[in-house]
């Protein structure tokens, strides 16, 4: 475990819940106006940019750690995803999202560490 | 908030799609790749022999499906509700495998599946109060 490899998991997760809001953002914008707005494209581009930059880091990584070691990381984007979604997308994040979203994270973690 | 499509286009029954869809094509690429699997082979790293087999094609339909279906959930649903309730793939991946596939689950993964599931819970409320201003 390097300094290195792990920018790397990190630039993979970020890169994965940018993704998501991409797309969150893209279909807020195309339930507003219309499929063939620029805006539209260019938010689901950025989307999907985003999670394939996401992909082919992951599966980059894959060639060097074992799965069981790189999927607990999976859980953490629960985490930002859910406080994100609440700082740039202005969602409300009430304690009970917040506490379901914590004891999933911690599940899948668990599930994948075995 | 805009009238909510019923039937096949309620944003609910379409969150349940993409989640199955992900699991069925999860569980078909395992098969698949297990099929085609030929580590002497210098490609075999790269994944693309798996084509061969016409269950990894049925897996790409169905990963195709759930990635529409999942745009289709974000224009409804909040991904605060939505994206964290999307992770139930990640318990229900090694129940298909056991169920499936034969793979054993050990105790921590039942006790993580158990987290998951009491998360999911917890999330119900939230839900329902979104549902009622829906």
């Amino acid at each position: 475990m390097t300094f290195f490899s792990l920018t790397l998991i990190l630039i993979a997760l970020i890169t994965f819940v940018a993704g998501q809001l991409f797309l969150k953002k893209a279909m807020e914008f195309a339930s507003r106006s219309s499929f063939r707005n620029p805006g539209f494209m260019w938010l689901l581009s950025a989307g999907i940019c985003s999670m394939a930059i996401s992909f082919f880091l992951t599966l980059g990584l894959l060639q060097h750690f074992d799965l069981s070691y790189l999927y607990p990381f999976q859980g953490l984007s629960i985490i930002f995803i859910s406080l994100l979604a609440a700082i740039v997308l202005k969602e409300k994040l009430t304690l009970q999202l917040t506490i379901g979203a914590l004891l999933i994270s911690a599940g899948v973690a668990l599930v994948s560490l075995s | 908030m805009r009238d909510r499509p019923s039937g096949f286009f309620n944003p609910w029954f379409q969150l349940v799609l993409s989640v199955a869809c992900v699991l069925a094509s999860e569980l078909l690429l395992k098969r698949g790749a297990s099929d085609t699997a030929n580590p002497a082979n210098a490609w075999s790293w790269t994944g693309i022999s798996g084509l061969a087999s016409p269950l990894v094609w049925w897996a790409i339909g169905l990963i195709i499906i759930s990635f529409l279906s999942w745009l289709y959930v974000l224009r409804y649903i909040p991904l605060t509700i939505a994206f964290p309730m999307s992770r139930v793939v990640d318990v229900l991946v090694p129940l298909g495998c056991w169920i499936f596939l034969g793979e054993v689950i050990s105790a921590r993964r039942w006790v993580g599946i158990a987290l998951v599931i009491i998360g999911l819970a917890v999330l119900a409320k939230p839900v329902a109060h979104f549902e009622e201003r829906l």
